[in-house]
């Protein structure tokens, strides 16, 4: 059974179907990566998978179970995490703060438990600093727990995000553009983080990308998106030579040369 | 009496120049800085300026660098000993700071709302009013005069029930207020902030016209003439006399029974400031705090990370409610008299003008905001009045244009014009200072510059930024 | 002139008339109807002996001959709260910003009128004029308001809303509630050194307390007149004139156009050449110098007013912005007039229908609940779009 399945996934805002019929699987233990141009609507299906929209037709499945109806936290606590397109940090939180606010779901603290700071509270509190900690030099930050987030340079809040949405322990991790902004040295980290993800943890990651070289190296499998469809699906070897996606990034005429090299 | 101030003193002297000559000059001068702020109250009770420099020794102590143990010790002193000296022998400033206590606690509830979870609850005077009426009800003659008119209550009607059951009614108000919240907040709480703001506002105007129009069919309330008397708790013989010995020789004049009261009350509305301080606190520090200001700085996040927004908003919504219920018996008990129009927009926006000048979200920011609006209000303002009238009742002149302060109307009455005053605050903070006066800790960290230690460590986590190094927000 | 007959100019100028004319027959007839059936409901029940005793008619009668009145009153009121909303839709089409001291510039404009008008009085200007001159005078009295009312709110907007236009959206909202307050002991401290009153009242002149008899109409045994004071008709004409003038201004020409274009997509009308800061400042002060000939309408209607006339009215005018639609002109239109007339039916039949249990100071909460109710169930108002924010 697939980790994640939408069955005929539609989304329209007014007049414009921003996602029309995407159909589209998962399985565990695998990397995932969807493409296309801009505007194509990949956001949006992230969107729709994470309760920030309810699809106006079709159903999604995880491990069997129907997300429809579900709020983001409620779809939070069943394992699915993600990170934004625009980084969206509480900048006025720490790190270790930010990280932390990503366990809510996972701590078993209750409101008199904190009022009466009882034992059961305080070990609470306990695993979730060193949790937090750990997570932060899992991504790489050493010593920046206690920074404020927005005083952090653009990487380091990149890694602050994803470490934030590992402190759910998501089963499933949607990042959304992770390695937007970054030279191709932090793009390099940024690709073993994913792949050690998977292989350290387990956990099925589904990204967004525009960077190429990324999306060629690690997936495992590509699905190309345009005007809200599904136009190509496959390896990334397919993906590479499928003229509709050429055309559909750089035009007819472009999809006559095979440029797309990774 | 008098042997025993002198060798207290003495003693404090001695511990002082000890701690000159070991170097802790902060410890030294605050307890100068206390015993003059004291003195100079004692001895000139009716100066302002006096009463200021006393409350000052609050910053002082806050701001300098000592030992937390000593600050809370001295702090504890001062408010338990000192306060209710000086506000015996002026009975005025225990009046004042009786009032700061009450608002310092129902701005504390409401910055548990506005600056902890960003919800602008612009009608939080309801729950004040939920709690006073509630005792106001059950604590006077009401429950035996629901088929009376206003006005026509037979004499000799019994009181419903036994004073002390005041302590009962605090705690049951902070349930009744609590789930009053909740039944507010549930419709409400899934708006934009805006228009939560206004929704609020409508609420607190509507338990305003019930409290004032529930006087049929069935006499709640007893409408616009409100309800008295209402039974304040008994004070025991034993401990009024004792503490008459004590007080009667310090403030040169015997204490009354409405001064006791006044004592009473205030620390009773200061147990609560504690009270309302250490929930705050605690609750801050933990998931839940977290959780609250992860809703207010990016909602959509927050609830993408598993804060279950409604929940927490709820929370919040009825942690502030409870606290301003409780301090609504107090105030019903300590005025032994309620009417709608303690419970206004008025009162809402005045605590709610505390919070932001002392600072969103910051517990002693809080405090001060409280502090000053009370000042101002009551004495700043009502100085000015007075000024006012001596001037009406002179014949002097206002130079240039020549208007005899006589004939000055006598609608103008500086100690009304609070909305100019909380109207003033708002605006002004928000355009120069929307943080506070003390900004609360988080923020106070922006500021902060990075600690040499730590960066050699950061530089190989964190490599070159590129370019755009200014995140997108 | 033949092709402004022909032109958009004109319709855009008429369209209101026709607006308005819809609105109001349909809110009236709903509402008579259901009121006349509960009416009916009731006839066996004991609030009809209590009518019965009292009027010596059944409540369906005592219901019907109210009516005619109720009506008038009720359009009346919902012209006035229909042009306070207008400053309110304005300013938060343009900048999604409720601006809370609108009710203060409708009291402004209330205050400078009432002013002018006493101090002609007192110059006897008032008295023994002919008609055409009471009016006149009126009119004047309206566009100084309104010349006050729109400077002020230019004041308001360049000083406590323009130094926060990138602030979250709770910062200006806590200053504009600041001006709000400050406004009102303004107001107060002048009346206060000028003239020591804490109300005005109105001075009488012309025959705007006269009134205008509609017709009679026969029902079973009573006869009904129905009449309509003259004051209330120059309200309601005054309004529709401010309406017609409104659309025109936003549908029709250059500046309403360029005020468009702010209100739906900033960075781009600012990238077309627009000086957003000149039209955000503009819409203000159209914004604001309605809400101040709605204030002298209000005095004329209600005779007194006070410093603190502005806060009611401004709350309800703003439910009522929010009940037809916020940021749509029409919308306020609507719900200022179903406002009006749902506050003037609860005032009249509220206390006889539940027998004194609820007494006809509730209406004034009306606006809340009704608040409430849409925010909850329908933001986006009655004549609003549902739009789903993107992400």
């Amino acid at each position: 059974m697939p980790l994640l399945e939408t069955i005929g996934v539609t989304k329209r805002f007014g007049g414009l179907v921003a996602v029309a019929e995407m159909d589209f699987a998962i399985e565990e233990g695998a990397i995932y990566s969807i493409i296309g141009p801009n505007g194509a609507g990949k956001t949006t299906f992230f969107n729709t998978l994470t309760g920030i929209y309810q699809p106006d037709d079709g159903r999604i499945l995880f491990e069997g179970n129907s997300l429809l109806g579900l709020r983001p936290d409620q779809i939070n606590a069943r394992a699915i995490a993600r990170t934004f397109q625009n980084i969206r940090l509480f900048g006025g939180m720490t790190v270790s703060e930010n990280i932390r606010v990503g366990m809510h779901q996972r701590l078993g603290q209750t409101m008199l438990g904190a009022l009466l700071r009882t034992r059961a509270f305080l070990k609470e509190e306990d695993r979730a600093l060193t949790k937090a900690h750990q997570m932060i030099n899992y991504v790489g930050l050493q010593g920046c727990a206690d920074e404020l987030a927005s005083n952090l340079p653009y990487g380091a809040q990149r890694r602050i995000e994803i470490a934030r949405a590992l402190a759910s322990e998501p089963k499933l991790l949607l990042l959304d553009e992770p390695t937007a902004g970054m030279n191709p040295n932090e793009s390099r980290e940024a690709m073993l983080l994913f792949q050690r993800l998977r292989d350290d943890l387990g956990i099925t990651i589904l990204l967004i990308e525009h960077d190429m070289r990324v999306v060629m190296t690690i997936s495992d499998r590509i699905t190309v998106m345009d005007y809200g469809q599904k136009i190509a699906e496959g390896l990334p070897a397919e993906i590479r030579s499928n003229s509709r996606v050429i055309e559909a990034y750089l035009g007819r005429g472009a999809a006559t040369e095979n440029i797309m090299v990774g | 009496m008098i042997a025993t101030i002198k060798s207290l003193l003495s003693g404090a002297a001695r511990q002082c120049e000890h701690w000159l000559q070991q170097g802790k000059r902060p410890y030294a001068f605050t307890c100068v800085y206390l015993a003059l702020g004291t003195a100079s109250v004692f001895f000139s009770p009716r100066s302002l300026i006096a009463f200021i420099f006393f409350l000052s020794t609050a910053l002082v102590v806050y701001y300098l660098k000592m030992d937390s143990r000593f600050k809370l010790a001295l702090a504890g002193f001062a408010l338990l000993v000192l306060v209710p000296i000086v506000g015996i022998r002026n009975i005025f400033y225990l009046e004042v700071i009786f009032q700061i206590s009450v608002f310092t606690a129902l701005a504390l509830g409401l910055n548990i709302v506005v600056g902890f979870a960003g919800l602008l609850d612009l009608g939080y005077v309801a729950f004040y009013a939920v709690g006073a009426y509630l005792w106001a009800f059950f604590g006077s003659q009401q429950p035996y005069l629901l088929h009376y008119i206003p006005g026509t209550a037979p004499p000799g009607t019994p009181f419903f029930l036994p004073a002390d059951m005041f302590y009962l009614f605090a705690f049951l108000a902070v349930i009744v207020a609590a789930f009053t919240g909740i039944i507010l907040g549930l419709p409400v709480l899934r708006l934009r902030g805006d228009y939560l703001a206004i929704v609020t506002l409508g609420f607190g105007e509507v338990i305003r016209v019930l409290a004032n129009n529930l006087d049929k069919p069935l006499n709640f309330t007893n409408g616009p003439q409100g309800i008295t008397p209402i039974q304040r708790p008994s004070l025991p013989e034993p401990l009024r006399n004792a503490l008459s010995a004590i007080l009667d020789p310090l403030v040169q004049h015997p204490v009354s029974e409405g001064d006791f009261y006044n004592l009473y009350f205030y620390l009773a509305a200061l147990f609560v400031v504690v009270v309302v301080i250490v929930v705050a606190t605690r609750l801050d520090n933990s998931k839940i705090g977290r959780a609250w200001t992860a809703i207010r700085e990016d909602e959509m996040a927050a609830v993408a990370m598993g804060v279950p927004l409604v929940r927490m908003k709820l929370l919040a919504f009825a942690a502030g409610a409870s606290f301003a219920g409780v301090m609504g018996v107090l105030f019903a008990a300590s005025r032994t008299f309620v009417s709608p129009e303690s419970f206004s927009f008025m009162q809402s926006i005045g605590v709610l003008s505390m919070v932001i000048l002392g600072g969103l979200g910051s517990i002693p920011g809080v405090i001060l905001g409280a502090t000053v609006v009370i000042i101002l209000n009551l004495q700043v303002l009502m100085g000015l009045s007075l000024y006012l009238s001596q001037l009406r009742q002179s014949d002097a002149v206002i130079p240039i244009i020549n208007f005899a302060w006589k004939n000055l109307s006598t609608q103008l009455d500086p100690a009304k014009y609070q909305r100019m005053l909380f109207g003033i605050i708002l605006v002004l903070m928000m355009i120069y200072r929307p943080a506070g006066l003390i900004p609360a800790e988080r923020r106070k960290r922006e500021l902060s510059t990075h600690d040499p230690e730590n960066s050699g460590s950061r530089s190989e986590a964190a490599p070159e930024p590129p370019e755009d190094a200014d995140a997108p927000a | 002139m033949r092709r402004f007959y022909e032109s958009a100019a004109l319709r855009e100028l008429l369209r209101p008339l026709g607006q308005i004319a819809v609105f109001v027959t349909v809110s009236s007839a709903v509402l008579s109807i259901l009121i006349l059936f509960l009416a009916f409901l009731l006839r066996g029940t004991a609030v009809n002996q209590l009518t019965l005793s009292h009027y010596k008619v059944d409540i369906f009668f005592y219901t019907l001959q109210n009516l005619p009145q109720v009506l008038i009153d009720g359009v009346t009121l919902g012209f006035v709260y229909a042009a306070i909303a207008l400053g309110y839709t304005m300013v938060y089409g343009v900048l999604e910003f409720i601006n809370f001291a609108h009710s203060e510039i409708f009291a402004i404009g209330a205050f400078v009128g009432v002013e002018l008008l006493i101090a002609l009085a007192k110059a006897g200007q008032l008295s023994s004029i002919p008609l055409w001159g009471a009016y006149a005078w009126l009119a004047l009295a309206i566009v100084v308001a309104m010349v006050f009312a729109g400077a002020m709110a230019t004041l308001m907007e360049m000083t406590a809303y323009r130094p926060l236009r990138g602030a979250p959206r709770l910062v200006p909202l806590i200053s504009a509630i600041g001006v709000s307050f400050f406004l009102q002991d303004a107001i107060r401290l002048v009346e206060s050194l000028t003239t020591g009153q804490f109300h005005r009242i109105i001075p009488t002149f012309g025959n705007f307390d006269q009134r205008l008899s509609i017709g009679r109409f026969s029902i079973g045994a009573t006869t009904l007149s129905v009449n309509m004071q003259y004051k209330s008709i120059v309200v309601i004409v005054a309004a529709v004139m401010m309406l017609m003038l409104l659309n025109y201004l936003v549908n029709a020409t250059k500046m309403g156009m360029a005020i468009r274009a702010v209100a739906q997509d900033r960075p781009t009308a600012s990238l077309m050449g627009i000086n957003v800061n000149r039209y955000i400042t503009l819409t203000f002060l159209v914004g604001g110098a309605l809400g101040g000939a709605a204030g002298v309408l209000y005095a004329l209607k209600f005779t007194r007013i006070d410093p603190f006339v502005g806060f009611f009215p401004g709350l309800k005018a703003f439910a009522a912005a929010v009940l037809g639609g916020i940021g749509n002109l029409t919308g306020a239109l609507l719900g200022g007039i179903v406002l009006g007339l749902l506050e003037t039916f609860a005032g009249s039949y509220l206390s006889v229908f539940t027998m004194g249990a609820f007494g006809a100071e509730y209406k004034d909460i009306l606006a809340f609940g009704i608040l409430i109710v849409v925010l909850i169930f329908r933001p986006a108002g009655l004549l609003g779009e549902q739009v789903e924010q993107k992400a």
